[in-house]
This record gives C-alpha cells, structure tokens and sequence, in this order.
C-alpha cells in the first residue's frame, strides 16, 4: 500500500500541492524561521569574520593616515584617494593591469578552447592528456614564477636556448635570417608584461579548458551528424554549431578570466622580487596595493588603492551582469 | 527551542571570538624570559647566506663563554625581514635583539620602536665610546641626539676586478701584478682595453665594466660629484641637481658612448663576473665569499676609483638594536650579547665585512684579509643612502629613474625631474 502511495505522490505533476497535502497545518511553526539561519550560521561566521568585516576595517583604514609603527592614526578622510587618484604611478598600475588583461584574456580563452576542441576528438589516453593540461592549474603561481624565471632568463633560459637552435636551423637551411638575439624576455620594458602574460596563460589554460570541454561535451550530437549528412566540413561544424552553441561558456570563461586577471598579483611579485619591473613595465594594482601598505607600511594609503580597485572591478561586473541579461532576455 | 539553541551558538561564538581577539592583542614576546633557569635572548636577523654560518658560530660561543643565557637566533631573508620586524615592533613579539640596516633605521628610531641605549655603554665595565668606532658607523648608531643602536660594520662597495683579463690585457704594475684604476681616464682606458669581441662574430663578449646594482653605483658616482635623492636638509629630491646629472650622464656614458658596460638588461651583471665575461664591477664587500668560493676566477678588490671631484662611496652599516619595550633584565642580557659580538667582530670581518671597531679593523688579522683590507680603505668616506625616515620609501621613486636612464626609457633629465616631483610630494606628506 505504502507503494501506491508514493507512486501518486512522485507522479504528482505539482510538487506544491504534495507539500500542501503533506503538511495540512497551514502556518509554519514560529521556531521554523529560525532553522534556515541556523544552516547559514557556520559560512555566515566565516564571511563575517574573514570577508566581510576586514573588507570594512580596510574602509576605515582608508580614511585614515595609518603608518603600522605610529602609535595614532589621525582620520584624514578621503585624502588617501586624492592622493591616489593624483599619483601617476597608480594610474600607471591601473593601465598595466589594463594591459595585462588585454594580453591574457583573450588569448588565454582561445587557448583554453583549442585544447578543449583537441581534446574532444581524442579517444585514447583522454584523462591523461586532460591531467596533462590541467596540473599547472593546480601549482602554486609562485612556483610557477619561479620555473618560468628561469625558461625566461636571457643567457641561459630554456625558451631563448630552443629560440636560438630553431633560427640558427633555418640559417644553416638556408634562410636568409639574422644571427639570434637573445630576448631580454623580463628585463626588457616591452617584453616584461607579454612575458607575465604568456606565463599566465600556460598557468591557467586548464582550468578554462575544463570548462570548454563540458560546453562542448553538451552539444548534442544531432547537430553534428545532420550538419555532416548536409555536407559541412570540420570548419563549417565548428562556425555554425560549436561556436554558437558554446557563447554561455565563452562569456562565463570571459567574466571570470577578466575579473581574476584584474587582481593579477603574484606573477610580478615574484618575479621581481616585489619590485615593479624594468620602468615600472610590471608594476599592476595589487602590486602597488601591496607595495604601499606592506613595504611602505602606508597601510591607509594600500586600503585606499583597494577600494579604488574594488570600484574598478565592481564596475566591470556590472558591465558584465548586465551583459548577461541582456542574452537571458534574448534567449 | 531552536530560538535558545541559536542564542547558544551566538552566545558561544561571540565569547570564542572575543578571547581570539584579546588573546591576540597580548604581546607574544619576552613571553618566556627563563628555560631551566637560563635567560632566553630571542635575536633576528637576515643573514641567510655564508654570513649566517658566521653569525652562527659567534652566537654559539657566546653561549659557551655564558652559560646563563641561552639565544634562540632566526634567520629571516631581508625579503621579508622588515615586514615581520615591524609588525613584532607594532603588535608585540619583538626579538630581545635584532640587526637593523643603516638604510631603515632613522625610519624606525622615528617611531620611538626602539631602545636608547646609552645607559647601556655606561654601564659596561670598559665602556666603548666613540673612540672605539670608525666615525662614519658611530654617527649613524644616533638619532636625534639619542644612542639607539651598537654598530656592527660597514660594508662599502668596491672594485672587484678579474686579475688574469687585466693581465691578458697588459694592464699591469711593475711587478707584472694586475694595476686597478684609480683615476676615471685610467677606469675608461681600463675598460676600454678589457671590452673585445672574443669570438669575432661582431658582438662584444667581454666587458670592461658591468652595473651589478644600480642604486649602490649611482649613489657612489653621484657623491663623488656632490649629489644625492635629497637635499642636504632632507625636505626635497635632488636628484635632478646638476651634480646629480653629471653623475648619471657618466654612467649612461659607459653604456653608450664609451660602449664599456652592457646596457644593464637581460644581462645578469654579477654572473658575467663570475663567468670572466666582465673584467670590472663595484659590488659590495659582502660579496667577497661567492667570489672565494669559485676557484677557478683570480679576482682581487681595490678601492673604488676616483670618478668625480671627491671620495665617496655607497656603504651600509648593521646596527645591533634592541626593541623599546624590552624589559630592564632582558635588555643586560642582550647587551651581553650585542657587546660579545662587538668584540669578536673579526669573525664578523671574514665572512666579508668591515668591523665597526677601529681595534679590530686595525689588527694585523684583519689586515691579512686582502679583499677587505682594500675595501676598508674607503671606511672614512662612506656615504650611506639618506639619513631621513622616509629613506626607505624613497627608493620607490629614485631606482625606476635611475634604471630608467640607464636603459634609455628617458633622458636623465627627464627621469630624475620626474623623480623629484614625486619624492617632494612624498616628503610633502603628513
């Protein structure tokens, strides 16, 4: 009997209607309010007491004059952004940021889904070559910075060593070529943020490319096999199904890259052993925040660019968010 | 009863927190002055590399010779050194002792973070007095007319050069030894001779001269012309004074005109030093081990040349300190400590140091050191990085100008103007 009961009940086609007939008290019971809280309670703790309050206490550090050794801080009001916005260096830092993300987003997405379209029609050892792309994603940017360091270094640098073999190859086939220079990849103003950027890139292609992978292991099949019957070739299936069908993950993987690589820090940290690079070419956001506040230990100062990264980054989400909508609506 | 286990939760967290954040604000250090009966001297440093080792093993006699006090020494990377010295000095758990660079101390003495110690010196038997001291170090143990610090050395930089290329070269002494310049043309006509392409491919290989460090160079060249980052009061840049320029035209001249020093990009300056592949360069004599340590390179040092109308040359000091809030008996202790390795300083002297004590840098021990007694030579015109508060932030703008001059990225006119605008409106703030 207890079967037939949960037949009717699973087939209901209104699951509302089952609570309301499961539950014939109408009110909820006073105490009820309270159990949702309760479930919150431990991540709330944890956002208040790690996120939420520091991020005001930086607020109230901004406001004021704040040196770690001095033993006042006299409240200043806004003259800690004032003094921001009237540093050239920091809108220096804002455009190398800017620079930065320009350099590595675009490129890190479409790297992320060549993988991913490589991947997908590989059949055998498919996990390893998955794990393959991913692992770097998992290392520390420290050690990563500090393994590229050392693929960049001019005169014994593994990129510049391949560089010089690969032109010197060409020369001896015979192609009328230049005798290699080595490229000064991070002391060289020009070259250190392609540098940064090219090494973010094989850090986080992974993590894109899994997701790359899972839009596209969604297209249903369907799509392929009448587009084949009708006589497109591979380019074709990628421009008129794959391409379209994956624009929810490619703006995914947008928002998120754009917004991580706005707080791109510990590529320049370590290596420039937290200075700012050759003419300052390496010098981002968090970095000067981080200069400010723990090397000058001007904390009031590093609390203001902050918040004022905060108000960059705020604004492009929206941008974003509204970007979002916007194809919501449309689809 | 949700309600009253919800208040229970609140109840519990607010009391965990608060005893968090009390317990927190209690100051860690000077927390256990006594392990089985012996006083226990916390002591920080950044001595990672050989000097360490050295260090090391004077601590260690010094607990031999007393046996009541026992150290606990911490070697932290000057990388982050100052972070962790200055949140203890801030928040509590400040070593009983700690080496604070010439370069940051009038920063901190500024603070109150530190302990006068003139009661110290008094209280010695023998007391030390400036007569004890090699005047430039002595000076900088003050400021504002208060003693803060017992000055360990200095370490100037000076004039290593590869003695084989110079004799390759044929620049040599009457005895056939290889001769260092003393003079700017003689340091030009040097270089000059050293700079080939070896390998005649059309790239010159081996340099005269390499800039290993460019705050260090810069601050020796412009000295010797009577420039500085500030002025003579402190209260503005200076960099774009005409002695200043001068200075820096000569260094950008080496890369560029004279065509003596690679252009200091992608080109590991110190390594090519090692290597043979530059004949000269002005390193500090804390360096003089890594050069000792490679068999194979016949170096030797001398006093950097003359460049300018005067003596001058960059240098630094490590000064023994002590944190303001030491209690009366921990504060002896340490000076027991500060006072033993003062003393036996020679030590000190060998893993690449000038000893701060005239005694010691005059015995016949330290003489024997033939790096170090040429480099101690210039003890009398040191110049350190400015004597201000700020002499630490500073860098921020005075080394992007000095590398961008030297790369080109900008006329030295430009770069240092640029320079100096944003030094006086750091000066200029509160």
């Amino acid at each position: 009997m207890s079967i037939t009961i949960k037949s009717t009940s699973l087939s209901s086609a209104k699951p509302a209607a089952v609570s309301r007939a499961a539950a014939p008290a109408a009110a909820p019971r006073r105490d009820d309010r309270w159990s949702g809280w309760l479930f919150a309670l431990p991540h709330f703790l944890l956002f208040l007491v790690f996120l939420l309050a520091p991020t005001l206490f930086g607020l109230y550090l901004s406001l004021h004059n704040w040196h770690v050794l001095a033993k006042h801080h006299p409240f200043v009001g806004l003259a800690n952004y004032q003094s921001a916005l009237s540093d050239d260096i920091f809108w220096l830092a804002l455009r190398n940021t800017a620079y930065f993300v320009i350099l590595a987003v675009p490129a890190g997405n479409l790297v992320s889904l060549l993988l991913a379209l490589g991947l997908a029609g590989v059949k055998r050892f498919a996990t390893f070559y998955k794990v393959a792309f991913y692992l770097p994603v998992v290392i520390s940017i420290a050690v990563v910075a500090v393994l590229w360091q050392w693929l960049f270094n001019t005169q014994v640098g593994l990129l510049n060593l391949y560089l010089d073999a690969a032109v010197t190859g060409l020369r001896h086939l015979g192609l009328p070529l230049a005798p290699f220079e080595p490229i000064p990849w991070l002391s060289n103003p020009h070259m250190a943020m392609p540098s940064i950027a090219l090494m973010s890139i094989w850090w986080g292609a992974g993590g894109n490319m899994i997701l790359y992978l899972a839009g596209i292991n969604n297209i249903a099949p369907d799509y392929y096999e009448a587009a084949t019957i009708d006589g497109a070739n591979g380019w074709q299936r990628f421009w008129a199904i794959t391409w379209p069908l994956l624009k929810p993950t490619t703006l995914f993987c947008l928002v998120f890259s754009v917004l991580g690589a706005f707080q791109v820090f510990g590529q320049s940290y370590v290596l420039y052993g937290g200075a700012s690079g050759p003419g300052r070419a390496a010098l981002t956001m968090v970095l000067y925040m981080y200069q400010q506040g723990f090397s000058q230990y001007e904390i009031g100062y590093g609390a203001a660019i902050a918040y004022l990264l905060f108000a960059v980054v705020l604004m492009l989400t929206g941008i974003q968010f509204w970007l979002f909508s916007g194809r919501k609506a449309k689809d | 009863m949700y309600q009253r286990l919800f208040r229970c939760c609140i109840n519990a967290t607010v009391t965990i927190l608060l005893a968090a954040t009390l317990s927190g604000c209690r100051p860690a250090g000077n927390a256990t002055p006594e392990a089985g009966g012996k006083t226990v001297i916390n002591f920080w440093n950044g001595f990672t590399g050989p000097d360490g080792k050295t260090m090391g093993k004077m601590v260690a006699q010094f607990e031999q010779e007393n046996p009541d006090v026992q150290v606990n020494m911490q070697l932290i990377p000057w990388g982050t050194y100052y972070d962790k010295l200055t949140l203890s000095l801030a928040y509590g758990g400040a070593p009983d002792v700690f080496i604070m660079q010439a370069a940051r101390f009038s920063e901190y003495a500024s603070f109150h973070t530190l302990k006068p110690l003139s009661g110290q010196y008094q209280s010695d038997k023998t007391p030390l007095g400036a007569q004890d001291f090699a005047p430039v170090p002595w000076r900088e143990s003050y400021y504002q007319g208060v003693q803060y610090a017992l000055p360990l050395d200095i370490h100037p930089i000076g004039l290593y050069y590869n003695t084989k290329l110079f004799r390759d070269a044929g620049i040599v002494d009457e005895h056939g030894d290889a001769k260092p310049p003393a003079t700017l043309d003689e340091f030009l006509a040097d270089a000059k001779k050293l700079t080939k392409d070896t390998t005649g491919n059309g790239r010159t290989d081996q340099w005269g001269f390499v800039i290993t460090n460019e705050h260090s160079n810069w601050l020796t060249f412009a000295h010797q012309f009577g420039g500085d980052i500030v002025t003579p009061d402190g209260k503005h840049g200076a960099m774009s004074s005409p002695e200043a320029l001068q200075a820096t035209h000569l260094m950008c001249d080496l890369i560029y005109k004279d065509k003596v020093a690679p252009k200091p990009e992608g080109v590991d300056a110190w390594l090519a030093l090692r290597q043979g592949k530059a004949a000269m360069a002005m390193e500090g004599i804390y360096m003089v081990q890594s050069l000792e340590e490679q068999k194979s390179l016949q170096f030797a040092g001398a006093p950097i040349p003359q460049f300018g109308p005067k003596q001058g040359v960059w240098g630094g000091t490590h000064l023994l300190c002590q944190p303001a809030d030491i209690s009366p008996a921990q504060s002896k202790a340490a000076w027991r400590l500060m006072r033993y390795i003062s003393d036996h300083s020679l030590e000190w002297g060998k893993a690449g140091q000038i000893p701060a004590r005239v005694a010691v840098e005059r015995s016949t021990a330290f003489q024997a050191l033939p790096v170090q007694a040429q480099f101690g030579k210039q003890v009398d015109y040191v110049v350190y990085d400015p004597q201000i508060p700020r002499a630490n932030a500073l860098n921020q703008f005075a080394d992007p100008a000095i590398e961008a001059a030297l790369l080109q990225l900008q006329t030295p006119e430009d770069a240092m103007r640029d320079a100096d605008r944003r030094i006086d409106q750091l000066l200029k703030r509160p």
